[in-house]
């Protein structure tokens, strides 16, 4: 009974469904069985007893994050970082698309394309190392070529913990802000070209035209991407973190995060159930963070919520 | 736009679908093989052997693989498949195996002996020993004296064999003997460390590009300077590597080093020697090592512990430059000394037993620990003289087909092993001779079970990765730095750590007296 009207739409969407396939396969695969693990974060794991007959410790394996005043530090660093790499990489990305958008010469605008993505490219242990030959004390390029010239007192970049805040928000939005303007360059392609026109003939000027039309037009895209970032806020790239300032002690008060924190931690005690729970608070907090977001733009822009 | 998303995870799962395929493929094939030969002989177990090598990995180990075989069938009616990892992966690759309950039969500790036994990671052998292992505890009492194996027991049960080698490591200096006579010093100056910095400013004075000391190791807690301390002062640590709860001496105290005098001296003279300019400016965060800097000819000197009187030549062999050496503190023997490199067998291991017969020939069986070390006679290695082996013409290390020699510290008992051409052979029978007489700590055979404090030992790890690099380099200011250091520590919890361990020292001080 049911059945008939059904297998109409079935019929439809089948080689849809056929296509979609292996891509689901492969997120229930490889992000949704996974998530059963999570238990582990509540077991003190005894390899004789087996992971399913261990003891259930509750969130003992928890408070090993909370145990020190570096709990606030990282998770003050994780935020803020995360909230400036957010905010700035957005502004920095729309930036270039626009400016992208408004090279005319094709064959400029595919070269620096090209050009500002090849940052994202290059690994971070490789990134480390040209951010050390930058900065190493005794023959980095910024101590021996300019400031010793200049008789300015030389700076021990890896035992100076104030710069690193500057420095590291600097890599990563070189590093990630070409590669991020993509999506924007391609929305701003996708914007009616007709619009732009009739704004010239109202005589609106070019600064006009990217605060009256782009930008608003853009907000959809912006909200989107700073959304699914808001998932991540509590995660944090480990390279950036624990490769460029070479995992130097007297950086930790502003280069420490949740991540190589937890890395650091761990790495002698080799403890999967609080490597478990320190990914479980991560994902949680980070999920949380989204519902609130996307609630937020509901209220004020229902149309441009995610869900 | 959606039609390219799903062919985009299309092709995405296509190329993950076969990557698992073929991962699984191989996996398949080899289980296969072992499971039909258990079948077909009864008899020939096949255990998954695991060795650390420091040396260059060869892309075919099938011909070693082998001649392994070839004796271990003969003689046990053991199957082996041998696994080389390079020393930066192997305790991750033997983790994995593990975690993922992956065929994983023997492994070594590589200085994680606690946390493998607290997990339940490693079978007891004391049962299998007297019986498939008897040669092998021959061979360790005879070597080491009786109480060897107390290092790897735990209430009550063997966890692990100590590999039989040099174990005394005292602090050496090692320094290039060229730039010495460059500076005018005579070695014979060189008694301690009191007499370094005359020598440093000298070396500085003459050539002034050379860096007189070399930077610490990767590892904070196992560094020169550290391990100086724990043999001139005999500290012992108690088997965790945190250095919060320490016994210095013999008075039964646990305290927490980084608040002892001999840890603030010995900083205090690191800070001269940095504002003395003997070191370089960014020693707290070089990841160039000391060695290197030596072999490079930018560096003098460094702390190193090394067993026997031969490191000179080995090391000059190795970083291209005439090395000379001269032990300047003694060791101390503590429990990690020995359990730090321990043979294992995992839990899940399904053929313990085969895995002890395994572990009792790679003690014992000259053919089996050379074949291991060196590969096959006549293509990897030609022989000198009863003890002594070369290279065939005209290849070295980098280029002879097989060769994981430079684990030899790892395999078996070094008084069966081969020695490279050149190497005085008395020196083996002197660094055995040292284990026996080398200082014991009186807490040797203590093993401190983590479990109750681990948070803390976590939160206590964190802290010293922090502090202690900058410390152990001299380049900050002790007075100011160690007090911050110890508040940290404090905030930690290093107090119930420190607690905890003199709660079960005290126990088991306890029952050895009865």
């Amino acid at each position: 009974m049911i059945a008939k009207p059904k297998s109409k739409p079935l019929k439809k969407t089948l080689p849809l469904l056929i296509l979609a396939g292996p891509g689901l396969l492969y997120f229930l695969i490889n992000s949704y069985f996974p998530m059963f693990g999570v238990f582990i974060a509540f077991k003190d794991v005894n390899y004789a007893k087996g992971i399913f007959g261990s003891d259930w410790i509750g969130f003992k394996n928890f408070t090993f994050l909370f145990q020190t005043s570096d709990a606030w530090i990282m998770t003050r660093n994780t935020l803020l970082y995360n909230l400036a790499f957010i905010a700035l990489g957005t502004i920095v990305s729309i930036l270039i698309a626009i400016l992208m958008s408004e090279l005319l010469n094709k064959l400029y605008s595919k070269l620096f394309m090209t050009g500002l993505i090849l940052p994202n490219l290059i690994s971070m242990v490789v990134l480390s190392l040209l951010v050390f030959a930058f900065l190493n004390a005794d023959s980095g390029f910024v101590n021996h070529s300019i400031l010793r010239p200049l008789g300015i007192p030389e700076i021990n970049w890896y035992s100076e913990a104030k710069y690193w805040p500057y420095l590291l928000v600097l890599i990563q939005i070189w590093k990630t802000a070409g590669y991020g303007s993509i999506i924007y360059f391609a929305s701003i392609a996708g914007i009616d070209k007709s619009i732009y026109e009739s704004a010239k003939i109202d005589g609106a000027g070019k600064l006009k035209q990217i605060r009256m039309i782009t930008l608003p037009l853009l907000k959809p895209t912006i909200i989107v991407l700073v959304l699914m970032s808001m998932g991540r806020i509590f995660n944090s790239d480990f390279g950036l973190f624990y490769q460029v300032p070479m995992n130097s002690g007297a950086l930790y008060s502003t280069t420490q995060t949740i991540d190589t924190y937890v890395y650091r931690a761990l790495m002698q005690l080799n403890d999967i159930g609080m490597s478990a729970a320190a990914g479980l608070y991560q994902s949680l907090v980070g999920f949380a963070l989204v519902l609130t977001v996307n609630a937020i733009v509901k209220k004020v822009n229902p149309e441009n919520a995610l869900f | 736009m959606n039609n390219k998303k799903g062919l985009g995870s299309l092709l995405l799962s296509m190329v993950i679908c076969g990557s698992l395929l073929s991962a699984c493929g191989g996996n398949s094939n080899t289980t296969s093989e072992g499971s039909g030969n258990t079948e077909a002989k009864a008899k020939a177990a096949e255990i998954v052997f695991a060795l650390p090598s420091f040396n260059r990995i060869p892309d075919d180990l099938s011909k070693v693989t082998n001649a392994i075989n070839a004796i271990t069938t003969e003689k046990i009616g053991v199957k082996v498949d041998f696994r080389l990892f390079g020393p930066a992966d192997y305790a991750q690759k033997v983790n994995l195996a593990l975690q993922s309950g992956e065929k994983m039969d023997i492994f070594t500790t590589l200085g994680q002996f606690s946390n493998y036994v607290s997990k339940s990671q490693v079978a007891p052998l004391e049962e299998l020993l007297p019986e498939h292992g008897k040669e092998l505890s021959a061979i360790l009492d005879k070597d080491f004296g009786p109480d060897i194996l107390k290092s790897t027991t735990m209430d009550g049960h063997i966890y692990g064999i100590p590999v039989n080698k040099g174990m005394a490591l005292p602090t050496n200096i090692i320094y290039n003997a060229d730039m010495l006579k460059d500076a005018g010093v005579s070695a014979d100056t060189i008694q301690s460390v009191e007499d370094l910095p005359a020598v440093f400013a000298a070396v500085k004075k003459k050539l002034p590009d050379v860096v007189p000391f070399g930077p610490i190791n990767v590892n904070p807690t196992d560094t020169g300077l550290v391990n100086w301390m724990k043999g001139a002062s005999k500290v012992d640590y108690l088997t965790d590597t945190t250095g919060v709860g320490v016994v210095i001496g013999d008075n039964g105290k646990v305290v927490n080093f980084y608040e002892s005098d001999v840890f603030k001296n010995g900083i205090q003279m690191m800070r001269e020697w940095f504002n003395a300019g003997y070191l370089q400016k960014d020693t707290a965060t070089t990841t160039i090592t000391a060695m290197e800097m030596v072999s490079s000819g930018r560096g003098f000197s460094f702390l190193g512990g090394y067993s026997g009187m031969e490191v000179g030549k080995q090391l000059s062999a190795q970083v291209g430059k005439n090395i000379e050496t001269k032990r300047i503190a003694p060791f101390y023997f503590d429990t990690s000394a020995v359990n730090s490199v321990t043979w294992m067998v995992s839990s899940t291991s399904k053929e313990t037993e085969a895995a002890v017969k395994f572990l009792n020939l790679l003690y014992t069986d000259k053919e089996l620990i050379n074949t291991i070390l060196f590969g096959i006679e006549g293509e990897d290695y030609l022989k000198v003289d009863e003890h002594h082996v070369k290279f065939p013409e005209g290849m070295d290390a980098n280029t002879v087909p097989y060769t994981a020699m430079l684990s030899s510290g790892i395999v078996g008992s070094e008084s069966l092993q081969y020695q490279m051409e050149g190497i005085n052979w008395s020196d083996v029978e002197l660094k055995l001779q040292e284990n026996k007489d080398t200082t014991r700590s009186p807490y040797f055979g203590f093993i401190f079970d983590q479990g109750q404090v681990k948070t803390q030992m976590s939160a206590v790890n964190n802290v010293v990765n922090q502090f202690l690099p900058a410390l152990v380099s001299g380049s900050v200011d002790p007075e100011s730095i160690i007090a911050k250091f110890n508040s940290a520590l404090k905030d930690a919890g290093a107090q119930d750590i420190i607690d905890s361990k003199q709660q079960q020292l005290d126990q088991w001080l306890a029952a050895q007296k009865q």
